[in-house]
Parts: C-alpha cells; structure tokens; sequence
C-alpha cells in the first residue's frame, strides 16, 4: 500500500506541475535532446523517443491556474482548454520546449495552434491533421509523409536522424505502456475499489510527461499492488464516462462522480495513453509503416474520427457491454462541438440498446459539484433501487 | 446478547464477504440470524441495517430489525455536529447505537449513508437524500403520495410514485429563509429553546410576518418586531407562515398530491405544521398534511430499509451470477 500511495503521489505531483519540471529535467541532461508539447487527442511519440526526444501531453491548466491572459484571447462561447494553454504560453511555462503539435480536433486547437505560431513558441509548430480516410494508400500514406515532416523538423533542431532500430524499440515501449495501462482498466473493472478513478487517472495524466520508461516502471508498481487484497467493495453502479477526450475533467468532479454512488470502470479520460487498441507490430523492417498501420486498423472511436462504417454509438455501448457497465454517463466540457454533435447520436443508441445514461457538462476549472452530485446520486440511485426503468 | 427475543444464533453458515460469497454456501447470510422452530426448520431471517443521515446540522442514525424483510426502527440516535468533523460524529453515533442495542458491527448487513454522508466510515452504500427520503415516507405512510423534507438549509418537495420512486421534485433556492437553520437562528435571537418554538407558534393571535424574503432583512425585521413589542408567538408564528408560504409555492408549482408527509427536522415543529396546513386551506388545496414523530429520522430509515432492500437484492445477484 505504502508503494501505490508513494506512486499516486508522485504522478500527482507530475500530472499537474504546470512548469513540466520533470521534462525540462529530462532534456537538460543531454545537448541533444529535444521536448515537443502536443495537444489531445493522440500522437504517435513512438517517433519522438526514437530521436532523441519526449512527447509532453499538454492538457491546459484545469483548475491549478488562474486564467488571466487567456480570457483575452477566446470568446466566451469556447470551451476552457486553450485558455489554459495559451496562458502557460504567455507565462513563460512552455519555455524549453522545442516545438508544438496540434492534433486535428477542432477549429479551437487549429486556431490555437495559429497563435502559437504568432507568438513564434518553440522553433516549429504543426497543425497535424490525421487521416480521416481509412484506406492504406490514401489516409496511410498522408498520414506517414505527416509524420516524416514532424521527424524533419526535429532533425533540424538535434540533428538527429530516425533509426530504425530505435524506433522499434520505442515501439516495444509504448506498447507495454498501453498493455500495462489496460491491464489496470481490467483489474478495476473486477475490484474499482482498489484504486479510484481519480488516484488512476493522476497515473496515467502523471505519465504522459515524462519518458514512458518512467511511466511503465510506475504502471508495474500499480499493477503488483492492485495484485493485493486492498480496499473495501461498496455498493455502487458501474459506469462508463463518455466525451471528456479534450479538456480533462477536475479531479474533483471524478471523486464527485465516485461519491455519488458510481464506480467509473470506463471512461475517454487521456484517451489518447490508450488511442491504439491493439499492439503496433514490433521488430519491423518498416516501424513507421506499422504505427501508420495500427493508426488505420486499431484505433479507438472518438468524436474527431469520421466513423461511417465503424458508429461511435454502438462501439460505445460494445464497451460498456465488455465491462458489464450498469450505465453511462455522458459528461462533455461546455462548448465542446465534436462532444456535443456526437451525443444525441450516442444516446439515440444507448436508448435503442436499453442502456441507461445521464448527461452533463462540466469545463476544466469547475469547482462546485451540488448539481452534478444530485444528477449522479439519482442516476446511481434509480438504477440501484428501480433498474427495470430506463433514465434518460 | 441479541436484542430480539426467541431468537437463535445461525449455524456456522459463513459466506464470505456479503458481495462476493460463495453460492453453495448462500442460503443464510453470515449477518442474519435465523429464527428457527424445535426442530430446527428455519421460521424467520432477522437481519440490521443502519442508516446514518448527515445533515446540515444534526447527524440523525437509526437501527433497523428486518423480521423476514419487514422493517422496524429499534434504536435511533440525534447529535448535533455543531463545529465538529461530521465523520467523527457519525462514526460516533454508530458505535452508541451499536454498543446501546449489544449489536456488533459485524451484525450489520448494510450501514446505508444519506445526505452528506459520503464520508461516513464503514458504510456500504451511500442512497440520495431525495430517495431516502421518500422512502421514509412511505414507511411512516405507505399511501403518502408526496414527500416534503424540510432541512437546515434546504427544502425539497417529492412527488412519489410507485415503490417509493421519486417521480419529481422541487427544491427551494440557496436562500436561507426557506430552512430549517433560519428559524433556529429566529428562535435563538428570542431567547427560545428550538422545543418552544412550535408551541410558541400556535398561541399566536395576530402573526406578524415578516417584510421581506431575504433572510438576512427577515432578521433585520425581527429586532424591530421586538422592539415594537410584537409579542414572540406573533412573531414566531410570522416566520411560520413565510417558510410556510415557500413550501407551499413548490407543493403547487409540484402540482402536489395529497396525502403530502412532512419529513426533516422541521417536520417536528407543530407550528410549522399547523402553518402549512392554514396556507394550503386558504389556497383551497385540500391537502392532508401529515407528519410524524420520527419525522427527522426519515432520511436515515429510508437509507436503513434500502440498505436491506440493496442487501437482498445483492445477494440474489450473487447466487445467480454462480449458478
């Protein structure tokens, strides 16, 4: 117990340092390394380990930071996220890194990444987008030159070339680091008891700023504690949270969901530790060619992923179904769009497959949580004491 | 030393923890006692919850017996929290109700939290206020068709349905002069115990009510009552009739059915009472307002009966998941 309090503190401390000491640490050890920030959702950092660099998520500043700056630069009808951002930029935070990556999310993130470009942050900035087509010689392609021009970019900061060897050994990395991170999700879905959604996901958001070597050693301790016979099982409902991929939820509205009489067992929380689904192929003579691969085949559904073919809906409520979820709870940052187009598409599917839900929404520096506490509690509640009526 | 008489100690039955027993070993639970006949045939399950209801000032604990699942309130407790930590006082009143009734923790099925009682030790289950609530009306009136609970700082009006589901609600805003806490501090200001209040209320001949809304004014207004020699059971009765005027805006924005059972401290208060029913007269609703004298205790019974409703109910999840 001692080990996995130690764990839960220390990535606590790293998930939310907003000056990223740790990764600043990292680099000053060696002339050539290099730290590149990106934004949600996903981005492969197989490739920037294998030249000599970190991938730092940045989430923005939830509720750690007064947001000053930040206001100026976003009408009040866009959600917190790149408030946050754009404040860490303008303080000087973001100072050392090398460059930004800009996930296609939304026109928020790709306006964001135009500012940043004009505040001259790092010494490149990218706007990626991602495939939307899913055919191997069209999205596959796309999406390989977009990672050789990151690969480019960085090369001209270190001078450092991609190795092949390298990059399948970053492989290797990062797909225990997903294997280990599912393999808690499983535990937890048999005994949430033993370790709350809030302390797991300190672990997993403290991870995603430091090498994911670091990362795996502190998922191998969770793992072998939750081996243990720790916490004590209460009488809640089971549910899966659905549409926080971008803007992350306060730990406290987490532990509110918790309190409320809910065991979270699924969620989208940093979506983007557990975007690939299955393994990259490791030991390839081509690497990039396999994240390009795992990217088309293996990727989890998402509101910023075209889904004709593969619907949001139903593969959601398929993992509520895998994780014998009693529920879903919908909960959105406000002004989403991506979030909030998807929703009513995702409830007409869980209405058709009797799955109860609830919805609210929620932004990164929300601090009272009554109402969201009473929706949750009478979700638990009518499920508990009446199951054989649908809530919506 | 078990506190229901007749009653015989269960044969070594053990299941294992209560979610996750073993099913061959499921037909009596290591918490129940059994009632058995000379011959040892089983006659009754006996088991004890407890709900423990953290309010905004009082903890309110009660202890059930569940003969064959039919509920009885065997032991309850009230302690004020005053500017104490609520979970140490609720950790408290278990233990006094355990150690006053000889049951052990152990007896219990399910120790079932309302209201702010996530941080209550040990329990098993946390239920909403509302459902709670509900639930103890329906226990002290099984035809209640409408829960009022009047709090410390909140008051929440429930429509009930079938089982006890709450099919609505309507709650007042964060004002303080629709609580509970505000005509403590009133009773307070006029030297009168909370227990005078009621009775105070109902020798009113010509209530003054107060001018405004707001608590903070309705205060104000108080000091000047006294100093223009207002009477304390006008003045009382005054404030009576303001919270009561508040309760009755939900009832009718609830489109209320009757019989409607007041529950929360402020169930107790006869001139509050008495108050609500005289608005609901003249507003022409023929309403039966009904309380009781646990009326403060509903939250926690309601949390106790669905702790052993949820207790039953796992157990048969159980069973059947292994069969």
């Amino acid at each position: 117990m001692k080990k996995l309090h130690e764990t839960i503190e220390k990535a606590a401390d790293l998930a939310f340092d907003m000056h990223f000491t740790a990764a600043k640490e990292w680099k000053s050890a060696q002339p050539d390394r290099v730290l590149i920030g990106h934004l949600p959702i996903y981005f492969p950092k197989e490739i920037i380990h294998a030249v000599n660099g970190l991938a730092v998520s940045i989430f923005g500043t939830g509720d750690r930071m007064q947001i000053i700056k930040g206001d100026a630069y976003y009408q009040s009808y866009i959600c917190h996220l790149p408030r946050g951002v754009i404040e860490l930029a303008l303080n000087d935070n973001l100072d050392g890194f090398d460059g930004f990556i800009f996930p296609s999310i939304c026109d928020v993130i790709r306006n964001l990444s135009g500012m940043f470009k004009m505040l001259e942050k790092g010494k490149f900035v990218k706007y990626m987008d991602f495939p939307q087509n899913f055919r191997s010689e069209v999205g596959g392609n796309f999406y390989r030159s977009e990672m050789e021009h990151v690969l480019s970019e960085i090369k001209k900061i270190n001078g450092v070339s991609l190795n092949i060897e390298r990059l399948n050994e970053a492989i290797v990395l990062f797909n225990k680091n997903r294997r280990l991170i599912n393999e808690i999700y499983d535990i937890r879905q048999e005994t949430p008891w033993k370790l709350t959604i809030s302390d797991f996901y300190q672990i997993i958001r403290g991870g995603m700023v430091v090498p994911v070597q670091q990362h795996n050693e502190m998922l191998e301790i969770v793992c072998e504690e939750l081996q243990h016979n720790i916490g004590e099982p209460m009488d809640k409902i089971k549910v899966v949270v659905s549409g926080a991929f971008c803007e992350q939820p306060p730990v406290g509205l987490l532990k509110t969901i918790e309190a409320a009489g809910c065991y979270v067992i699924d969620d989208d929380f940093t979506l983007g530790a557990r975007w690939l689904e299955a393994d990259v192929e490791e030991n390839t003579s081509d690497p990039i060619g396999a994240l390009v691969d795992a990217y088309l085949k293996h990727s989890t559904f998402s509101s910023a992923v075209y889904d004709v073919g593969n619907p949001k809906g139903e593969r959601l409520v398929a993992l509520a179904r895998k994780r014998k979820a009693d529920g879903i709870v919908f909960a959105a940052p406000s002004f989403c769009d991506p979030a909030m187009l998807d929703r009513p598409l995702m409830q007409m599917v869980c209405e058709r497959e009797g799955l109860r839900y609830i919805d609210f929404q929620y932004h990164e520096n929300i601090g009272q949580f009554k109402v969201i506490k009473e929706q949750v509690g009478a979700f638990s509640d009518s499920i508990k004491l009446w199951d054989d009526t649908l809530v919506a | 030393m078990r506190e229901a008489p007749q009653v015989e100690e269960a044969p070594a039955a053990r299941v294992g923890r209560p979610l996750f027993g073993r099913p061959e070993r499921l037909q009596v639970d290591e918490k129940c006692l059994i009632r058995t006949n000379k011959s040892g045939k089983i006659m009754a399950n006996i088991t004890y919850t407890m709900g423990v209801d953290v309010g905004g000032s009082y903890v309110k604990t009660v202890l059930m017996q569940f003969i064959d699942s039919k509920p009885k309130v065997i032991g309850k407790h009230t302690e004020k929290i005053r500017k104490r930590n609520p979970e140490e006082v609720s950790e408290e009143a278990v233990q006094y109700l355990l150690e006053k009734h000889s049951i052990r923790y152990d007896d219990i099925v399910y120790l079932a939290s309302t209201g702010e009682g996530e941080m209550v030790k040990k329990k098993r289950g946390h239920f909403y206020s509302m459902t709670t609530h509900a639930r103890g009306a329906t226990f002290f009136y099984p035809d209640a068709k409408t829960c009022v609970d009047i709090g410390a700082f909140y008051v929440k009006a429930i429509m009930l349905g079938d089982r006890s589901r709450v099919m609505n609600y309507k709650m007042t805003g964060q004002c303080a002069s629709g609580s509970g806490q505000f005509i403590e501090n009133i009773s307070r200001y006029l030297g009168l115990a909370i227990g005078e209040v009621g009775p105070a209320s109902l020798e009113s001949t010509t209530p003054e009510l107060p001018s405004g809304i707001c608590a903070v004014l309705a205060e104000t207004d108080v000091i000047n009552m006294v100093s223009r020699g207002i009477s304390t059971p006008d003045i009382i009765k005054g404030i009576h009739l303001s919270v009561a005027g508040r309760i009755v805006r939900l009832l009718t924005s609830l489109k209320a059915e009757s019989p409607i059972v007041l529950t929360g401290g402020l169930a107790l208060n006869v001139g509050m009472v008495q108050a609500i029913q005289e608005l609901l007269e003249k507003s022409k609703h023929k309403m039966e307002v009904k309380t009781h004298e646990d009326a403060n205790y509903a939250g926690a019974i309601g949390a106790a009966i669905w702790g052993e409703y949820r207790h039953e109910k796992l157990l048969k999840e159980e069973a059947a998941a292994y069969a």
